[in-house]
């Protein structure tokens, strides 16, 4: 009792002194966003340093030169309505997507003969570089908003499908079995069986859909554009204006992960019972 | 327990799966007649592949014989019975989307059950299996047993005159088993339904049916049908009477050689896509 | 019975398949003949036909063959390197994994063709900036799946190679490789495939050679017919590598 006591006197001194780097490191070990976070800040710091020390300043700018060029570059006419028309085209794109892919992939998914014949062709489009047809599509739809939707539909479509498909087949075939043993309709079985089931699988396609949509109004927009955010990016470019080029496409991929966490937030809250 | 009515009329029931003479065919079920008394409990115990889970699909509608009829009730069954038949599977067949309130409800929408009944019958069938305090729980929230209790809600929620219950207690421990099976005589003593039980247990045979029907290997057929004659509720105590040693010796020597025969001509798993 | 039936199902749906695309061919060959479907914008199948031959027979494809598929390796060389390096590093302490794994999951996910500007901008319009683009787009998959392989290594088996004595060297070699290959190879495939399309996706968009910018080329000068044609044929190409991957990543998973 006594050497523990007398133990415990001793050692408070030294504790006292090491104390906070041992809680320190405890700290960071149980939390490694706050790791991750100090590793952005790093890469800032160098971004920072290269851009203002070692690269000419006509193709990199440093990200508080960035920072500090939002408002101007915010302000140059007609960037706030590009960013705009993109979320609108972006927004617009999805919901066809996400409706003929859920249409297309109950169509495919439900009949076991549509699925067996006509998965096999949606796989091999799917897996076909769509970029080689773009420039087919602002032939077909202009070069205003509907080819960037067109292209961005075309691009969300297809996991969409692919996923609502799956979510389908993958039924265990004793809750068809139970369900009928109780006596369910045709029609039951789809609303109370089949559909619960689908839906985080659908979630998860509209998810990958976004995705899918982003990728393509994004490239559409980058390819040609007269008053969405592909004109500014062209702009920025050919006048050597790297700070505000970085800020545009700063402000874009903060849309994107606006989007993406919105979708993967719904996702989570239908399939809680997974 | 009413006496000499019987509920269910098996006539010359056989079944095979796949085409005869084919590789991969197989005579699960050998022609089997069995009369079942309205309100007794009837144990299907064999050893694997005996084809009791198929005669309990062909007693159910789910799965139409190669030969033979089953009546119920004078009619004969052609297809799921849903007003007459409740079915339990060994698999858990809850729909893990809803809780178990609406799984209850679930199924006596599907049975036809007015709207408004729906709440009390649920309520009553939870209470009766002890879990009126998980309705509003998730499948994927519950043990194994509490699964199979909310399953046996479902079914007693229907109103059913017969009850079907196909290995139910298979996928759960020893300890569960007992449990439940002691909670199980106990509610079905109050009720007079007819129920046929498949199992692999000798004890759990002999704990809660009043006949026994003991099947012989593949193709099975029943090989003899053994009366328990032993009041209900079934108390803990005749698990280790006389009576139920006595009993359960019985099915292990009528059991113990099929076993044997059924082991050692069963083919690699996977060949047969047949139920047992 | 049931044998047969099932190969008869199968008959059924090929023939389904290959009736709808004869179906899809037909349809094309009558819009553009017989239905005046602008030309501009549909053209001619045998025209397409054609076309091809002519680009095949010619070798005109060649020299763009060649930008384009040297930034593709070059590309995917460098993703395939840095990324499983970092990706084995990161993966040595659980610590680690929680940190960077979470920030290249989201870094990747977003659209990272977004910049394409910044890396013209840098690079210019030659193939530097589309390998740029192509091996930070080609990283990721890459580096997520090694910190997936390396990472997720049964416990069981490194303790029961070092209780048996294996090396540093042998571990890494013949327990950690072995076991975290195939995570490694669909990471590899998942790469491949973006890259690719990247590579196709910059050449479109800014570049002044290389297939993607040849397609886009024909399309402004309005040869509809040669531009189909190339479309063609670089979906061809891309159709063929495609198989070719899953074949090696087939094998590489009955190996591994």
């Amino acid at each position: 009792m006594t050497s523990v006591q007398s133990s415990r006197v001793q050692t408070a001194g030294l504790r006292g002194n090491e104390r906070t780097p041992a809680t320190a490191r405890r700290f960071l070990l149980r939390h490694p966003g706050v790791v991750r976070l100090g590793v952005v800040v790093l890469l800032l710091l160098v971004w920072e340093i290269a851009a203002r020390v070692v690269v000419d300043p006509m193709f990199i700018s440093p990200p508080s030169r960035v920072f500090t060029s939002l408002g101007t570059m915010l302000g140059t006419d007609g960037v706030p309505n590009a960013l705009r028309l993109t979320f609108f085209e972006l927004a617009v794109a999805f919901a066809i997507a996400v409706t003929i892919g859920l249409a297309l992939g109950l169509a495919i998914g439900l009949p076991p003969f549509a699925r067996r014949s006509f998965m096999p062709i949606v796989l091999l489009v799917y897996g076909m570089p769509q970029i080689t047809i773009l420039p087919l599509f602002i032939l077909a739809f202009g070069i205003g908003p509907a080819s960037k939707i067109a292209f961005g539909v075309t691009h969300g479509v297809f996991p969409v499908v692919v996923t609502v498909v799956a979510g389908v087949q993958n039924l265990k075939p004793i809750l068809l079995t139970s369900a009928r043993s109780m006596g369910a309709s045709r029609w039951q079985i789809l609303r109370w069986v089949i559909f619960p089931h689908m839906i985080p699988s659908f979630f998860a396609g509209m998810r990958l859909g976004m995705g899918g949509v982003l990728l393509g109004v994004l490239l559409a927009e980058l390819y040609v554009s007269t008053a969405g955010i592909g004109h500014f990016t062209t702009m920025f470019t050919e006048t050597f204006q790297p700070n505000k080029l970085f800020g545009l496409i700063a402000m874009l991929a903060a849309m994107a992960i606006v989007l993406n966490e919105i979708v993967r937030r719904a996702e989570n809250r239908f399939s809680r019972w997974r | 327990m009413s006496a000499g009515d019987v509920a269910i009329h098996v006539r010359n029931v056989g079944h095979q799966f796949g085409e005869a003479g084919e590789a991969r065919s197989v005579r699960a079920l050998a022609d089997t007649s069995l009369d079942i008394v309205r309100g007794e409990l009837l144990c299907l115990i064999g050893p694997s592949g005996c084809g009791k889970s198929t005669l309990l699909n062909v007693i159910g509608g789910l799965l139409t014989p190669s030969n033979g009829t089953v009546q119920v009730g004078g009619k004969p069954v052609r297809g799921p019975m849903p007003n007459d038949i409740a079915y339990i599977f060994q698999e858990n067949a809850l729909f893990p989307w809803n809780t178990v309130d609406e799984n209850v409800r679930l199924g006596m929408l599907f049975q036809g059950v007015p709207k408004i009944e729906h709440a009390a019958r649920a309520k009553k069938s939870l209470e009766a299996v002890g879990l009126a305090e998980f309705a509003d729980h998730y499948p994927g929230q519950l043990s194994g047993g509490m699964r199979q209790r909310a399953a046996l809600a479902r079914a007693l929620s229907l109103q059913t005159g017969i009850l079907l219950m196909d290995e139910p207690f298979g996928a759960l421990d020893e300890q569960t088993r007992m449990i439940l099976g002691e909670d199980l005589s106990v509610l079905l003593a109050s009720t007079e339904k007819t129920i046929v039980f498949v199992t692999h247990s000798l004890g759990e045979a002999v704990f809660l049916a009043d006949r026994v029907a003991v099947f012989s290997a593949r193709p099975g057929t029943i090989k003899k049908i053994i009366k328990v004659d032993e009041p209900h509720p079934r108390k803990p105590a005749f698990v280790t009477s006389e009576k139920f040693t006595e009993l359960r010796n019985e099915l292990y020597a009528l059991l113990h050689d099929e076993i044997r025969k059924a082991v050692s001509s069963e083919a690699p798993r996977g060949r047969n896509g047949g139920a047992v | 019975m049931a044998r047969r039936r099932d190969s008869a199902q199968q008959l059924a749906s090929r023939a389904v398949q290959i009736a709808f695309l004869l179906g899809l061919f037909v349809l094309w060959y009558c819009a553009t003949n017989f239905w005046g479907v602008n030309h501009l914008l549909l053209p001619n199948p045998v025209a397409v036909f054609h076309q091809l031959v002519d680009v095949l027979q010619g070798g005109e494809y060649l020299p763009d063959l060649r930008v384009t598929a040297t930034e593709f390796v070059v590309a995917f060389v460098l993703a395939t390197t840095t990324g499983t390096v970092v990706g084995f590093f990161v993966s040595l302490s659980r610590y680690s994994v929680r940190v960077f794994e979470p920030l290249f999951a989201g870094i990747y996910s977003i659209p990272i063709i977004l910049f394409l500007p910044l890396y013209v901008l840098f690079f210019g319009l030659g193939p530097a900036s589309k390998i740029g683009l192509g091996t930070t787009i080609a990283f990721f998959p890459i580096v997520l799946s090694t910190i997936a392989g390396f990472g997720n290594v049964d416990r069981t088996l490194v303790t029961a190679a070092r209780s048996m004595g294996a090396s540093n060297y042998q571990l890494f070699r013949y327990v950690l490789v072995a076991a975290a290959l195939p995570v490694i190879l669909t990471g590899l495939r998942m790469g491949f495939t973006v890259a690719l399309l990247s590579i196709l996706g910059s050449e479109t968009i800014a570049s002044l050679a290389g297939l993607g910018h040849h397609i886009v080329q024909l399309a402004e000068a309005m040869e509809m017919s040669r531009m189909f044609a190339y479309i063609v044929f670089v979906v061809a190409i891309a159709t063929l590598l495609n198989v070719t991957v899953s074949y090696f990543e087939a094998r590489g998973r009955r190996l591994g």
